[in-house]
């Protein structure tokens, strides 16, 4: 074992700890040293005969299949051990499987019977004088991670600067990202198509930022302003929007697994999981700097500088915390061990998925199968998560039905809120003494005592769930949060296989060897190491952290990311497109401060983001995927887009965001038709990001068109096309009654003939006005219409109905081009 | 702004030809010509013959998502009751788990005289119509890699799902429902992937019906009727609607999404007419009913999955895939094996008979499995010997009907049903042969995309003929 060779350094500790601990450690370097005579005679003369008759052939490189990745046929492999830790610790008869099996104290070795015990006392005198071994060789290695190897990947590698190479068209680029996309063009021998006319370069802006379409005033305003700056303007217009938070907001919930019930089986419902939705959004809006947005998710309530800020401020950051818990969770699971490693297991593979686009969580039963990340760094990062409780709100057994568990915020409180506080402190203790009520009850086995007892549970969580109700449904009250907080600190064993019962050696709690150097931070015994774990994410070090949100943000904004697996930047994942680019952005976003609406502004303000969707045939020929970038690729509507954008049309959107959500009049009870309900109204008018967002009763207007699983981690949604969404848009009540309030809203002002209407319908919809050919196309359907009707005012409104709904059925209104 | 010219009654035909002319004839010519004759059909799902005479015209998938346990049902392993309790290996991640034998018992069945488990009484009464593959394998015992490899032959990259690939080689018969539909599929495991067109054109997407965990009692398609207009009317509505979206796929010379969506609206205003009936099955005997399992509340939801299918083959669909979920038994084997065996068994005989009875049996090709089979060593020797783990080297699917020999075993696991030894077939394979029953050459059904010629089975595949009646 030389130091700076290429094992894991923390593999390489835990075995120094074990040697450490061994009674006599002088003996771990006798078994690097010569040995002597005398010692190589017993072991080749009780030893050595034993292995080779009895174990080799499960256990030698020349089985046919290796039991437990164990070799005992070099010393090596009987120190480096198997699946169940070293086989043999020299000097110490203690520890090690090999003793073990032999007499059959744990599994029973060999299988066909126990040797006798003489040879087993050899075998125990043998590993007690130092385990005398002169079988040299290295066992053959099972998957050993090469570190210095997997660093070479290319997303493991710090970004750095490469300048594009020079073009020959010199006038095209407007700023950097324009230079890298156009070297690559020339390389490609393609060029870019024209620009977006000013139509659609409005509209693709508007949805692109906040997700609604522009009014009519705005692209009249836009239209008119001739200054070189009106594009600036109006993308500053919309960074400065409260709709940009709910835009790239909701993008983030995607990522984060938003959702307020737990899922799974039994689905209860997260009642004040919006809390940590109404952050997300705020963070986005404020342009909370990225770094601190990944530290305060992952570690809000243990920053520093908590104790110097507001309570505002504090309350903030710990409803960041949400993000760790209101991941999917099986409430029922019977064994809390199961539980509890699930738990972290989710959070798990949440965080480095989100932040690092890492498929860490694959390496809880065996070394990573691709990327350099072993079994021991999952356990490393399990341990900061084991080393946190979770205050979710709902309890993992279902007989609590309100949340005692969920974090309680800071602030001032008005004096009803304030009694409030004191009678739920009140009821609280009234429901402990009701337990312990019980408790006795059930040991007295008295039925008329069991049944009161029962009553008296019943009564107080009825009331205590009712104070709780009342308190959260006022925005001044006590307020409760879905938060985590630092446990006890504690390493813990790894899984073999990621079996719960089946327990390997203890892993320190730490990070991913990989992304790891001597600055990384250092966990100390008395902490979690959550604050490191968000402190060595959030670092410029980490050469995933900038890359993964540049190409998630660029992702969003051209509907591919310059690397297309937007989840997994590992060595399965796809490669980028234009490293370069990707490069440049995440470096600029750091020195940027992190800032999100700045790397945003740069890109929507490049020349390639404002290229028209036209296909020219030749490039579409060579790259049909536009890979290259030589044109804007049309984008179809995310599901919320599309519902605020028929409500849009419709009058009927309201801007504002509501307080709290409508997931907060479900009981805390196992959800049934109450959620169906919930899910199903259509009557709510406020912004898709506010609709309830329960795990399994997501609202079918959003089901329809791809809304990401709630469940998981979901970087990119799917587009599909399929008959069922025209049949949605044809026929159902909810386009239908948006078709009426549009064509009551058209007919509405006197001001309009028909022509006048269909063009303010075409704005409201496709913004822009309609061709000659569709206005002719049009005008003529609806005079049709009138005519076969008859009776001027129903004639009007019906066939007006009808254009409505045409229009939210064409294929553009679908789309951004 | 507008930069292109408009002529109304512009057809997709129309388009693809100006286009020919005015982008330069080279260009085009260079995508492939199959894909160009194509897409000159003004409907992509129109019926195409075959490469060569076909045996089967449809295929009803019967997904068992989780992987089902081949020992404990169509794989009999003497030997492995013997070394019940000893140490069995497994290479793949070691371990110290022992051999599992099956808590159900095995007979002969039929003249065939197949060897089915206790766990399947009706389904073994059909046993020569069924053809076992007993020597399956993948390439990866993880659940959405797998799934998505058993559905679209590629474990990491999005590709068509073979429900698209048959849609896209053959048409459809019945232009009034959807020609590939998937009941109940899982939102997880790749979901919308394993139905979906990925590069091939939208049209040949499976459609939804219900998703995981949907009741099949309340299973409906939403917004089949309009309330408001007539037939008529909607239908002229819908022709502006379609007026506009031509008028724009003409100025934007191509656009898949857009094509995909003009056809979805004509896909969907004749499932308006011809979906509700079909899928209203009071029009069925109690008898069938009955045979079927519905309205027992242990078959109820395969079984309306089963009728479904027999209702949708019926009609001309070309594929169908059905779903049973939660087969994935690591522990709590003997209560919920049995469970989903007799959710299934009923349903699945009747469905064969049925079928069989009404002549459709010859022409409808029945594949039953799920992404792997689980090993027949426990999950591990601690969690008590009630649960085995998922292995993809060697498992168990099943055929029927479709030009395949019934009362047919076709592969082999070794003498514990650990790995595939003999006849082994991949899931390439699989596909290969599914293709080839319906008169399609997998080498040959390929379609041009990003300069390459794609196929389902990519550069592999083996048509099992041996299994050919």
């Amino acid at each position: 074992m030389t130091t700076g060779s290429a094992i894991d350094g923390r593999i390489y500790l835990v075995i120094l700890a074990v040697l450490i601990s061994a009674k006599n450690p002088s003996f771990v370097v006798a078994a690097e040293a010569k040995p002597d005579k005398a010692a190589v005679e017993f072991f080749e003369a009780k030893v050595r005969p034993v292995l080779v008759k009895h174990c080799y052939e499960c256990h030698s490189e020349k089985s046919k299949i290796v039991q437990a990745n164990l070799y005992v046929d070099t010393r090596d492999g009987l120190l480096r051990g198997g699946d169940s830790g070293p086989a043999v610790v020299p000097g110490d008869v203690q520890s090690g499987t090999l003793l073990e099996a032999l007499r059959f104290e744990t599994v029973e070795m060999p299988p066909k019977g126990k040797l006798p015990d003489d040879v087993i006392a050899d075998f125990a005198k043998w590993i007690e004088k130092g385990a005398v071994d002169p079988r040299d060789g290295k066992a053959p290695t099972v998957a050993t991670i090469d570190f210095e190897a997997g660093r070479k990947h290319w997303a493991f590698q710090q970004p750095k600067i490469v300048p594009p190479a020079a073009t020959t068209d010199k006038s095209w680029a407007r700023n950097d990202v324009d230079r890298y996309v156009l070297a690559k063009l020339e390389a490609e021998g393609l060029a870019p198509v024209a620009d977006a006319d000013c139509e659609q370069l409005l509209r693709r802006l508007s949805f692109e930022l906040t997700g609604l379409p522009p009014t009519p005033e705005e692209q009249q305003t836009f239209a008119a302003d001739g200054s070189p700056h009106a594009v600036e303007k109006v993308v500053d217009r919309l960074l400065a929007s409260p709709h940009f938070g709910e835009r790239f907001g909701r993008h983030w919930l995607d990522v984060a697994r938003y959702a307020e019930s737990c899922g799974k089986e039994r689905n209860i419902p997260y009642r004040i999981a919006w809390r940590y939705r109404d952050y997300v959004i705020d963070a986005f809006n404020n342009d909370l700097p990225y770094d601190q947005f990944v530290r305060e998710q992952l570690a809000g309530e243990l920053l520093p500088d908590n104790a110097q800020v507001s309570d505002a401020e504090r309350n903030r950051r710990l409803i960041g915390t949400g993000f760790l818990v209101i991941g999917p969770k099986s409430l029922t699971e019977r064994n809390p061990e199961q539980y509890t490693l699930d738990v972290c297991d989710e959070q798990l593979d949440t965080t480095c998925r989100a932040f690092l686009a890492s498929t860490a969580g694959c390496a809880r039963c065996h070394d990573h199968k691709f990327d350099p990340i072993p079994q021991t760094d999952y356990y490393a990062l399990a341990g900061i998560f084991r080393s946190t409780e979770n205050v979710p709100g709902v309890k993992s057994l279902l007989r609590i039905t309100s949340y005692p568990d969920a974090m309680p915020l800071d602030g001032p409180q008005k004096s009803r809120s304030l009694e409030l506080q004191k009678l739920i402190a009140e009821w609280q203790k009234k429901l402990t003494d009701a337990e312990n009520f019980n408790r006795q009850a059930n040991k007295s086995k008295d039925p008329q005592m069991k049944a009161e007892a029962t009553q008296r549970i019943a009564d107080v969580q009825a009331k205590l769930l009712e104070l709780r109700n009342e308190a959260e449904s006022d925005e001044h009250g006590p307020r409760f949060a879905m938060a985590v907080r630092d446990g006890k600190p504690k390493d813990y064993e790894l899984r073999i296989r990621g079996e719960v019962d089946n327990l390997g050696p203890v892993v320190p709690r730490g990070l991913l060897t990989v992304l790891t150097n001597e600055n990384t931070p250092k966990i100390g015994p008395q902490e979690s190491g959550r604050l490191q774990l968000a402190q060595w994410i959030a670092s410029r070090d980490n050469p995933l952290t900038a890359r993964v949100m540049v190409n998630r943000v660029w992702s969003h904004l051209f509907g591919r990311g310059l690397v297309e697996s937007t989840d997994n930047f590992g060595l399965l994942g796809d490669k980028p497109s234009h490293p370069e680019l990707l490069d440049y952005l995440a470096l600029r976003f750091m020195d940027e401060g992190w800032s999100v609406k700045r790397l945003v502004r740069e890109i929507v303000l490049s020349r390639t983001f404002q290229m028209s969707s036209r296909v020219d045939r030749g490039a579409f020929a060579q790259d049909p995927d536009n890979r290259n970038l030589w044109r804007f690729t049309p984008q179809r509507l995310e599901a919320e887009a599309l519902r605020d954008s028929l409500l849009f049309a419709a009058g009927r959107l309201t801007l504002e965001r509501p307080y709290a959500s409508t997931s907060l009049s479900l009981t805390n009870l196992e959800l049934g038709s109450s959620a169906k309900i919930l899910a199903a109204d259509e009557s709510p008018r406020v912004r898709s990001v506010y609709l309830p967002m329960l795990r399994g009763n997501v609202p079918e207007t959003l089901s329809l068109f791809d809304m990401a699983d709630p469940s998981l981690v979901t970087g990119k949604r799917e587009v599909t096309i399929v008959a069922p969404q025209a049949l949605f848009l044809m026929n159902s009540t909810f386009v239908g009654d948006q078709a009426r309030y549009f064509a009551e809203r058209l007919l509405a002002s006197s001001d309009f003939d028909d022509a006048g209407r269909l063009e303010l319908a075409y704005r409201l919809t496709l913004s822009r006005p309609p061709t000659d050919a569709e206005r002719t196309a049009t005008l003529d359907f609806l005079q049709t219409r009138k005519k076969e009707i008859g009776g001027a005012t129903t004639a009007a409104r019906e066939a007006w109905i009808s254009v409505c709904q045409a229009l939210f059925a064409t294929g553009e209104f679908r789309y951004v081009r | 702004m507008q930069d292109f010219t408009i002529q109304s009654g512009f057809t997709r035909r129309d388009a693809l030809k100006s286009l020919a002319t005015g982008f330069g004839y080279t260009a085009l010519a260079a995508m492939c010509a199959q894909q160009q004759a194509r897409a000159a059909d003004s409907n992509p799902l129109v019926v195409r013959p075959p490469h060569f005479k076909a045996r089967a015209k449809r295929v009803i998938f019967m997904f068992m998502q989780g992987g089902p346990s081949q020992v404990d049902t169509f794989d009999y392993k003497p030997q492995l009751e013997k070394d019940d309790g000893k140490p069995a290996p497994r290479q793949d991640v070691g371990g110290d788990r022992v051999w599992l034998k099956s808590p159900w018992k095995f007979a002969q069945h039929g003249e065939s005289g197949l060897w089915i488990s206790e766990l399947f009484p009706h389904l073994a009464k059909q046993a020569d119509h069924l053809c076992l593959l007993n020597g399956m394998h993948a390439d990866t015992p993880n659940h959405a890699p797998a799934t998505v490899q058993w559905h679209t032959g590629s474990t990491n990259f999005v590709r068509p799902s073979v429900g698209s690939w048959v849609l896209y080689g053959l048409g459809t018969e019945n232009q009034e429902m959807p020609g590939f539909i998937t009941v109940n599929p899982s939102n997880a495991f790749g979901g919308a992937q394993n139905y979906g067109s990925a590069f091939l054109p939208a049209p040949y997407q499976g459609t939804r019906i219900g998703g995981s965990g949907t009741s099949m009692q309340k299973v409906t398609l939403s917004h089949i009727a309009n309330k408001r207009w007539s037939p008529d009317v909607q239908r002229r509505q819908l022709d502006l609607v379609q007026t506009l979206n031509k008028q724009r796929l003409a100025a934007d010379g191509v656009n898949g999404d857009l094509e995909g969506i003009i056809e979805s609206y004509e896909l969907a205003f004749r499932m308006q007419g011809a979906a509700p009936k079909l899928m209203d099955i009071s029009d069925e005997t109690q008898a069938t009913l009955n045979a079927y399992g519905i309205n027992d509340k242990a078959t109820d939801n395969f079984g309306r999955q089963c009728l479904l299918a027999r209702r949708f083959v019926e009609a001309g669909v070309r594929f169908i895939e059905i779903t049973k979920d939660d087969w994935d038994q690591h522990e709590s084997l003997k209560q919920k094996h049995a469970d989903n065996c007799k959710a299934t068994d009923k349903p699945m005989a009747a469905l064969i008979a049925d079928l069989h009875q009404r002549g459709l049996l010859d022409e409808t090709l029945l594949v039953w499995g799920g992404e792997f089979g689980r090993t027949p060593g426990t999950t591990n020797t601690r969690s008590k010997s009630d649960g085995r783990d998922h292995n993809a080297d060697g498992f168990s699917m099943w055929m029927a009907g479709g030009g395949v020999k019934g009362g047919f075993r076709y592969g082999a696991t070794d003498e514990h049903g650990y790995g595939a030894i003999e006849n082994k077939m991949h899931i390439h394979d699989l596909h290969a042969t599914i293709l080839h029953l319906l008169g399609l050459d997998h080498e040959k059904l390929t379609y041009h995309y990003a300069g390459r010629d794609f196929r389902l089975t990519d550069v592999h595949g083996h048509v099992a003929k041996e299994i050919i009646a």
